[in-house]
């Protein structure tokens, strides 16, 4: 009965990735030739200041990403487990970014954001006039603000959810020993939401990791190599400089990074837990 | 289950960030609606934030006129073949895993737990190759084959943890009656599943609607283009006429909009369910 | 858990032996996407519409010989067409630039030798045009639309409220961008965003400078072709433009396939740009007020004044081509070949090339071009084209794809005051 969810996987995931393997030993150009290559890929990548930069910059994404996402997420489903109707109306409303395809957005912003017709030059305010995707210096911000823009909401839902589940008789407890709604939400709401954190921050880590539709439509990788970010070097340097090699280099170096993350914080919480439940069934 | 304290004291800094953020989801999104009806010569006259002086309903023909509903049921179709087959193979592998008494459920298990991780980008470049050797290339089963592969471990996941809730003794019982483990699958699991299976149907359904490398890598002619794709070469081929082009959003996006209406509570029950535990 | 790593190493090895079988077939499988007739790959915009009403004519007269056309974005395109060759889903008729790719294709026996049976056409062509599609003295590409040189457009309106005129020589031109500065416009539009308008530029200093010396030492892979002295000059030209503001402080996020870019001289936001003709009825369409009262120039690029450069030399694209690819049936590539020497450029065509302000690369056509409704810009492009002492192909067209993502990679850098020309040369020479 697993066989053709197996099959499925197997020949479209798992084959594609010893695929990459072996394609990383190789030279080849999409067009001639495929000769050996031995480790010269490797080294090459390892050499090249575009990728170990593409590589910086996926970590440096990553953490601005959990840090910008996480926080806003957390105070808006606390926020919004609250019943009253207005916050409903909010709850509404904050979900229609979800609705949004990354094509969609990315188009959208960069309009939104062009420094010569854009929302800036609209509302006259200097602060916003800024050159933001043509700044080297704020692009990766602008980038991590959009992808914020489409992904907080739903991580406001997680959080809204995992609120939700808190006893009230917690709150009720502690507000007769004299606790204010500061100390409730550092001692009851934080500690009990803790694995609705992890998940949302595991989920936060991996989409930021390979992060891709959104940042080749906004910024195609510039200005200059700013915000050009591990997945997209791997496909421009696979799909724009036909180097097949190096590509499948930087591909396997994404699944190994996005598998040491997702092994690592399913170590500290989730997964574990999830484990031993299925060892007891 | 309301938050008594709520109600007691007004959370001031929380409302407060929430009426800011609520500006900056819907400036861009008030800036998509009234572009999208601005006439093509206002657009680098007007103030891009104020009404439309003529507002015109011209950019959504022009979007119309090229063949854009040729792409949206190409998106249907993609979307809908992708989902209903990923949530058929997932339920039948979930219910293994979950009946299962060796360690083969738990490395099926393991595995959709590894598969999580890997990234779509990665896997691409073979993917490719594998299709254009099927015979698939430029074909709606190339969109569709690889997105169900890629969302099995997820919706594996989420159906496991919750197929596990099912009360052993309702297993127990249907065994008794000698129904075979296709019968439990149809008549036990999957009715008890329905919400788990709404969840993850949505949320999988809006990943495919939204999906763009594999359109971008393994199609490449207007029969097989599908909207998020669209988009992007209507930014190219429409060049200046930023109206259309947001107009085009507009249209990408009514589909799920209205199915967000008629279902929200489901939708959003769904989502949090999934991954709120 | 052993167990499993086990299973585990043998869907491994099960799994390898596929995808290496498959990897290695790719280079030779025949017989293109299906057996239903000739194929063709357009792009969208520019010359689209022309070429869709030939393709309509030919499969009107030849209802035997279909040829079924199809048109990508430009992006997408060249994604797409190099991995579609590469395993044998090419179209028949293929459309590109020329240059290396056309080499690579060929060196790799990709499209086929049509220097017989499309001489009727070559005949007519201007022999600077002609000449790109030819590798080792045969023809494997022919032109298919309009000669696309790059042109330095003004909005006079916008130059003569800041007192100054169109430059013809580089100082000039830096005399232009300070009175346009002191005016508060943009002196120059650019598209950083989008890279390719910057190749432009230091294409246009780079002939200039050192004339077509400069560009053919990296096509012949010679040792510090990029830091040779007038090279390096062009590059440091690019600094001194950047640093004197020319640009504006914005360029790095104008998108040109969004057309932000002529959008800002059409409504007097710039002064000039450098682009290819291509945007002409782009100015039609967003500014013909502007076009209509005489306020639309065009302009060859500057002299550069101690450069060795010939002032008549043109950058850009000669023409896009068009090749049979090798792969196809035999009588698929017989009707392409029919079609490139009956119908490319017959009168229809020229005729619907010039309704839309493109100029075909064929000899002789100045009385037609007078006809013409707005025959200014179309006799313009036309006599720098026929008159051009050398028709320089875009750069990243005429180097291989990975010299030329270095180069988009470097020169973006170098705009932005990431690298110095120094470090642009020196980056560059290590790509050769």
């Amino acid at each position: 009965m697993a066989a053709p969810a197996l099959i499925l996987f197997g020949v479209f995931a798992i084959v594609p990735l010893f695929g990459v393997a072996a394609l990383s030993f190789v030279h080849w150009d999409g067009l001639g030739a495929i000769t050996w290559a031995g480790f010269d890929n490797w080294t090459d990548a390892a050499s090249d200041p575009v990728s170990r930069n593409a590589l910086w910059l996926t970590v440096k994404l990553t953490v601005l990403c959990v840090l910008f996402q996480a926080p806003v997420s957390l105070l808006l489903g606390v926020f919004l487990a609250g019943r009253q109707r207005y916050r409903a109306l909010l709850a509404t409303l904050f979900f229609l970014p979800l609705l949004f395809s990354s094509a969609a957005v990315a188009i959208t912003f960069t309009a939104l954001l062009d420094p010569n017709f854009g929302a800036g030059s609209a509302l006259d305010l200097p602060l916003l006039a800024q050159n933001w995707l043509g700044d080297p210096q704020l692009a990766l911000y602008v980038v991590v603000f959009v992808i914020g823009w489409c992904f907080i909401p739903f991580h406001t839902l997680i959080y809204q959810a995992g609120t939700r589940q808190i006893p009230r008789e917690l709150y009720e407890a502690s507000r007769m020993d004299g606790a204010g709604p500061v100390q409730q939400f550092f001692h009851i709401t934080l500690p009990m939401l803790k694995y609705t954190i992890v998940t949302s921050t595991t989920l936060m880590t991996v989409g930021s990791l390979t992060y891709f539709d959104l940042i080749f439509v906004l910024t195609g990788g510039g200005p200059g190599n700013a915000t050009r970010v591990l997945p997209l070097d791997m496909y421009l340097t696979g799909f724009r400089s036909y180097d097949m090699g190096r590509a499948s280099v930087l591909a396997l170096v994404l699944v190994i990074v996005g598998l040491a993350v997702s092994l690592g914080l399913n170590r500290i919480t989730g997964a574990s837990r999830m484990e031993s439940q299925s060892e007891g069934s | 289950m309301a938050l008594q304290r709520n109600e007691h004291r007004p959370n001031v800094v929380g409302a407060a960030f929430a009426w800011l953020w609520l500006a900056v989801i819907i400036l861009p999104i008030y800036y998509i609606f009234i572009t999208s009806l601005r006439p093509r010569e206002d657009y680098y006259a007007e103030n891009p934030l104020s009404w439309p002086a003529n507002p015109t309903l011209t950019a959504y023909q022009r979007v119309l006129e090229n063949d854009f509903l040729r792409f949206f049921a190409n998106s249907v179709v993609v979307t809908a073949a992708s989902v209903a087959v990923t949530l058929a193979v997932s339920v039948m592998a979930a219910y293994v895993v979950v009946r299962s008494r060796d360690g083969f459920g738990r490395n099926l298990f393991r595995v959709a737990l590894l598969g999580i991780a890997i990234p779509i980008q990665a896997a691409i470049i073979p993917v490719y190759y594998l299709i254009v050797q099927l015979g698939l290339y430029d074909t709606l089963a190339a969109l569709i084959l690889p997105s169900i592969a890629f969302s099995i471990p997820l919706t594996l996941l989420i159906l496991t943890s919750f197929l596990r809730e099912i009360p052993e003794s309702l297993f127990e019982s249907m065994r008794m009656d000698g129904a075979t483990e296709w019968r439990i699958l149809l008549r036990l699991v999957v009715p008890l599943a329905r919400p788990a299976l709404a969840t993850v149907g949505v949320y999988q359904a809006l990943q495919v609607w939204n999906g763009f490398l594999f359109p971008l890598v393994l199609t490449q002619s207007a029969e097989t283009r599908v909207l998020p794709l669209s988009l992007w070469s209507f930014q190219g081929q429409f060049g200046v006429d930023v109206p259309a082009v947001l107009a085009a959003v507009v249209l990408s996006i009514l589909p799920m909009l209205a199915a967000y209406i008629l279902a929200r509570r489901q939708l959003v029950s769904g989502l949090t369910a999934g991954f709120g535990k | 858990m052993k167990l499993g790593t086990r299973r585990r190493s043998l869907l491994a090895l099960g799994a390898v032996a596929p995808v290496a079988a498959a990897l290695g077939a790719c280079g030779n499988q025949p017989g293109g996407p299906s057996g239903d007739g000739a194929t063709a790959w357009g792009l969208t915009g520019g010359a689209e519409e022309a070429m869709r009403a030939s393709f309509e004519a030919w499969n009107e007269a030849n209802p035997d010989d279909q040829i079924t056309a199809e048109y990508f974005a430009n992006d997408a395109y060249k994604e797409k067409i190099r991995t579609a060759i590469g395993s044998g889903n090419a179209p028949t008729l293929v459309f590109g630039w020329a240059g290396a790719t056309l080499a690579d294709y060929v060196a790799n026996d990709q499209v086929v030798d049509v220097t017989e049976s499309t001489s009727a056409l070559t005949e007519r062509l201007l022999p600077s045009v002609a000449q790109v599609g030819m590798v080792d003295g045969k023809v494997y590409a022919v032109p298919n639309n309009q000669s696309q040189p790059v042109v330095l457009y003004h909005n006079n309106e916008v130059l003569e409220a800041a007192g100054t005129q169109v430059p013809t020589t580089w100082s000039e031109l830096l005399a232009a961008v300070e009175a346009l500065k002191g005016a508060d416009v943009i002196p120059i539009a650019l598209a950083g965003q989008s890279v390719w308008p910057e190749l432009m530029w230091i294409s246009y200093l780079a002939d200039r400078v050192g004339g077509e010396a400069a560009f053919q030492r990296v096509l012949d892979g010679e040792a510090g072709a990029w830091s040779h002295p007038d090279m390096l000059r062009a590059a440091q030209m690019i600094t001194e433009l950047v640093d004197a503001g020319a640009f504006g402080d914005g360029f790095a996020s104008v998108v040109a396939d969004a057309g932000a870019d002529h959008a800002l001289v059409s409504t007097g936001k710039a002064g000039m740009i450098l682009q290819g003709s291509w945007i002409y009825p782009e100015f039609l369409t967003n500014a013909p007020d502007l076009v209509a009262g005489g306020n639309l120039l065009f302009s060859t690029f500057p002299v550069v004044e101690d450069g060795a450069g010939d002032p008549t030399s043109i950058v850009g694209n000669p023409a896009n081509y068009w090749s049979i690819t090798a792969s196809a049936s035999e009588a698929d590539q017989g009707t392409a070949a029919d079609y490139l020497s009956e119908a490319v450029y017959d009168e229809e065509h020229i005729d619907s090339l010039l309704a839309i302000g493109a100029v075909p690369p064929v000899a002789g056509l100045e009385d037609r071009i007078a006809q013409e409704d707005d025959p200014a810009f179309l006799d313009f492009t036309y006599a720098m084209v026929r008159d051009a002492a050398h028709f320089e192909l875009s750069w990243d067209q005429a180097i291989p794809a990975d010299q030329a993502q270095e180069l988009l990679n470097n020169l973006s850098r170098l705009f932005l005051g990431e690298i110095t020309a120094e470090e642009f040369a020196e980056a560059m020479d290590a790509t050769l």
